[in-house]
C-alpha cells in the first residue's frame, strides 16, 4: 500500500493536478483497494467536520494581518529603518533584508508572504547601491522563510491541527530557533561580505540622531507582535482569537500611518479569501486521506516495514530529514507538510520522540524546501520582485543560508532543548 | 461566448469573495467583542462555535474564487517543460479531474445536510443551533464550487479547441497574476 499511494501521489503531482485534489483522489484510492469498508461514507462528515473548526479560522485572520501590513506600506518604512541599524555591518542592506524579514515573521504567519513583501521594498535599493544580486536576493529569499517559524505561524497551526499538538507550544517552540536562524544568516552574510566585500556593497552609517528617530518606525510592529503573543500567554486569548485581536491591530497600524483605502482593503480581503480557500482544499484533502489510510491499516503496514529495516530512533530521524530535503526539491511546502504528518509524525512519535520538537524539526526542513530549487516558492516570489536577472542568480544567492539550515537540523537533532527550553520553562499554557 | 460566460464568472466571485471577506471579518469583530467581555467578567458565549460555521462557509463559498485566480496549487514540473499545445492539455485534464471530484464532494455534502434537516438537528451546544441553517449555506457553496468549475472547464476547452492557447493558460493554467500566495 505504501508504494502504490507513493507512486499515486508523485505520479498525480507530476500531471499537475492541484495539490488538494490529488489528496481526495488518493483517499478514493485508498477506498477503492485497502478498505474493508465503504469509507467514501464518511467523505462528506468529514469534509464537514475539517472545515468547521474555530481553530482555523487563525489562517484567514493572520493572512489578512499580512496583507493589510504589507499594502499599507508599513512594510517600507519598517524596512528603511532597520537599514539605519544594520547597514554598517559587512553586507550592509542585506542585513537589512533578514532583519525585515525577522520582523515581519513576528506579525505574519505565512514564508512567502514574508519574502514578497520584503522583496518588494528591498529590490529598487539593490542595484543603486551596487549589491551583488545573488547574496542581496538569495538572503530575502531565506529570510522569509522565517515567516513560519517564528510565531505566529500558519503551518505551525496547520501541523497543531492535524497531530493533536499545542498551538501556543509550538509558538513558544518556534521562537529561540527562529531568532537563532535569523542571526545565522547575519552571521554568514558577514562571514561573506569579510571574503569578499566586494559582494557586499556600500557599508554606510548614519547620525545616532537618525537612527533613533528609527526606532520610532519600529515600535507599530514590535507593539503587533507584543499583543498578539501577550494575550495569547496572559491567558486572554487563544491563538485564534490573538488572531482576531492582530487584525484590529494591523488596522490600526495602517490607519495612523495613512496607508488606508477602500482600494487596498478590497484587495487584502481578496488576497484572504483566496489564501484561505487555497490551503483549506488541501487541508480538507489531506484529513480525508488521513482517514482513509488510518482505517486501511497504515500505522501497521509502516510499523512492520520499519522493524524490518531495523532502524534505531537516531537513524530514523535521520532517514526522515533525508526524505525530506528530496522531496522538498520538489514539492510545495504546504503541501509537502500535510501530505507528510499523517504517514510521519505518528513513527517519530512511536520511537520516543516530542511531536512538540518533531514539528520544529519539520518546521526547519520545510523552510529549506522553500529556497531549493526547481520547485522552492520563495525563489520565484523574489524573482518576480526583481523583473531583471535569471533565476539562477537567487537560487545561487540562496546556496549559503541552506547551508544555515542544515547546521539549524543538525543542532536541533542534537540539542532537542532548543525548541523545547521555552514550552518547558512556561508550560502549563 | 465563453468571453462572456467567463466575465460573468469573475465578476459573480468577485463579489462572492468580497462577501465571504465580510463574514470573516465581522466574525473577527465578534471575537474581538468577546474577549474585552471576558476581561470584564461576562461573555457573549458561543464565539467559538460561530468561528467554525463561518470558517466552514468561507471556505467553501472562496473555492471557486480560488479557482478562477489560479490559487490552488499544481505543481508545474512536467508542464513546464512541454509546447503551449502541451501545457493546454496538462491544464485541461487537471481541470476536468478537478471538477470531477469536487462534483463528488458536492454530492456526498449532501447525506450531511439531509440528516440535520430529517432529524432537526441542533448543535449539542450552549447555542443550539439549528445544524441545518449552517449547513444548507455551506453546502451551497461546495454546489458553486462544482457549477463554476464545470461552467470553466466547458468554457477552456472551447477555447482550446479554438486554438486561443494564450486565453486558456489565462483561464485554467498554473499561475495567477498575483504572487501574493501561499504559505
Amino acid at each position: 500500500m505504501i508504494l502504490a499511494i507513493a507512486t499515486g501521489l508523485l505520479g498525480l503531482l507530476a500531471m499537475s493536478i492541484p495539490v488538494g485534489i490529488v489528496l481526495f483522489l488518493l483517499g478514493f484510492g485508498v477506498d477503492q483497494f485497502f478498505s474493508a469498508f465503504p469509507l467514501l461514507r464518511g467523505l462528506g462528515n468529514l469534509v464537514w467536520s475539517t472545515s468547521n473548526n474555530a481553530t482555523l479560522i487563525a489562517i484567514p485572520f493572520f493572512v489578512l494581518l499580512g496583507e493589510i501590513l504589507v499594502r499599507s506600506g508599513v512594510a517600507t518604512r519598517t524596512y528603511s529603518a532597520l537599514d539605519r541599524w544594520v547597514s554598517w555591518l559587512p553586507g550592509g542592506l542585506v542585513h537589512a533584508n533578514v532583519a525585515t524579514a525577522t520582523m515581519f515573521s513576528a506579525t505574519s504567519g505565512s514564508s512567502v508572504a514574508t519574502a514578497a513583501t520584503v522583496a518588494t521594498v528591498a529590490m529598487p535599493q539593490a542595484e543603486k547601491l551596487g549589491y551583488d544580486p545573488r547574496l542581496f536576493s538569495g538572503a530575502i529569499a531565506a529570510g522569509g522563510t522565517l515567516g513560519i517559524m517564528i510565531p505566529p505561524s500558519i503551518n505551525l497551526i496547520v501541523y497543531g491541527f492535524l497531530t493533536q499538538t499545542s498551538i501556543p507550544q509550538l509558538f513558544l517552540a518556534g521562537l529561540i530557533p527562529g531568532l537563532a536562524l535569523a542571526l545565522g544568516f547575519m552571521a554568514i552574510t558577514a562571514a561573506i561580505c569579510m571574503v569578499r566585500p566586494e559582494l557586499g556593497g556600500t557599508r554606510r552609517t548614519f547620525p545616532l540622531a537618525q537612527m533613533l528617530r528609527a526606532l520610532l518606525e519600529l515600535v507599530p510592529i514590535i507593539l503587533l507582535f507584543t499583543v498578539i503573543i501577550g494575550t495569547i500567554y496572559r491567558g486572554w486569548a487563544t491563538p485564534t482569537e490573538a488572531a482576531a485581536v492582530g487584525v484590529a491591530g494591523a488596522m490600526i497600524i495602517a490607519a495612523i500611518f495613512g496607508g488606508v483605502s477602500v482600494r487596498m482593503f478590497a484587495d487584502s480581503i481578496l488576497g484572504t479569501v483566496k489564501i484561505t480557500s487555497m490551503i483549506m482544499l488541501v487541508v480538507i484533502g489531506a484529513s480525508f486521506l488521513n482517514f482513509t489510510l488510518a482505517s486501511a491499516g497504515l500505522g501497521t503496514e509502516l510499523q512492520t516495514l520499519l522493524d524490518g529495516m531495523g532502524l534505531s530512533p537516531m537513524g530514523l530521524i535521520l532517514v526522515v530529514v533525508l526524505i525530506y530535503v528530496v522531496l522538498g526539491f520538489f514539492i510545495e511546502t504546504l503541501s509537502l507538510m500535510v501530505v507528510t504528518i499523517p504517514i510521519i509524525v505518528p513513527l517519530v512519535v512511536t520511537q520516543g520522540f516530542d511531536p512538540i520538537w518533531f514539528g520544529i524539526l519539520m518546521i526547519v526542513l520545510i523552510e529549506m524546501a522553500l529556497i531549493t530549487p526547481p520547485v522552492g516558492l520563495n525563489l520565484y516570489v523574489v524573482q518576480g520582485a526583481r523583473k531583471s536577472g535569471k533565476m539562477g542568480e537567487v537560487m545561487v544567492g540562496a546556496i549559503p543560508y541552506v547551508v544555515a539550515m542544515l547546521i539549524m537540523v543538525g543542532l536541533l537533532i542534537a540539542f532537542p532543548s532548543i525548541a523545547l527550553y521555552l514550552p518547558s520553562v512556561l508550560s502549563g499554557l | 461566448m465563453e468571453d462572456r460566460l467567463l466575465k460573468t464568472l469573475r465578476r459573480l466571485n468577485h463579489a462572492i469573495a468580497l462577501l465571504t471577506g465580510a463574514l470573516l471579518l465581522s466574525c473577527a469583530g465578534v471575537v474581538l467583542a468577546d474577549i474585552v467581555l471576558r476581561q470584564v467578567g461576562s461573555s457573549l458565549g458561543g464565539t467559538d462555535e460561530i468561528s467554525g460555521y463561518v470558517m466552514a462557509i468561507a471556505t467553501s463559498w472562496g473555492m471557486a474564487f480560488t479557482l478562477l485566480e489560479l490559487g490552488h496549487v499544481r505543481i508545474d514540473i512536467l508542464r513546464g517543460r512541454v509546447g503551449q499545445l502541451g501545457r493546454a492539455l496538462f491544464d485541461l485534464s487537471s481541470m476536468l479531474v478537478l471538477t470531477g471530484t469536487v462534483t463528488l464532494i458536492a454530492y456526498k455534502c449532501w447525506p450531511v445536510v439531509a440528516r440535520s434537516i430529517d432529524n432537526g438537528s441542533r448543535a449539542n451546544t450552549p447555542l443550539e443551533t439549528p445544524l441545518a441553517l449552517v449547513q444548507i449555506p455551506w453546502f451551497a457553496g461546495w454546489i458553486w464550487f462544482a457549477v463554476v468549475a464545470w461552467l470553466t472547464c466547458i468554457a477552456a476547452a472551447l477555447l482550446v479547441v479554438k486554438g486561443r492557447f494564450e486565453t486558456s493558460e489565462a483561464v485554467i493554467g498554473c499561475f495567477g497574476d498575483d504572487t501574493g500566495a501561499g504559505t
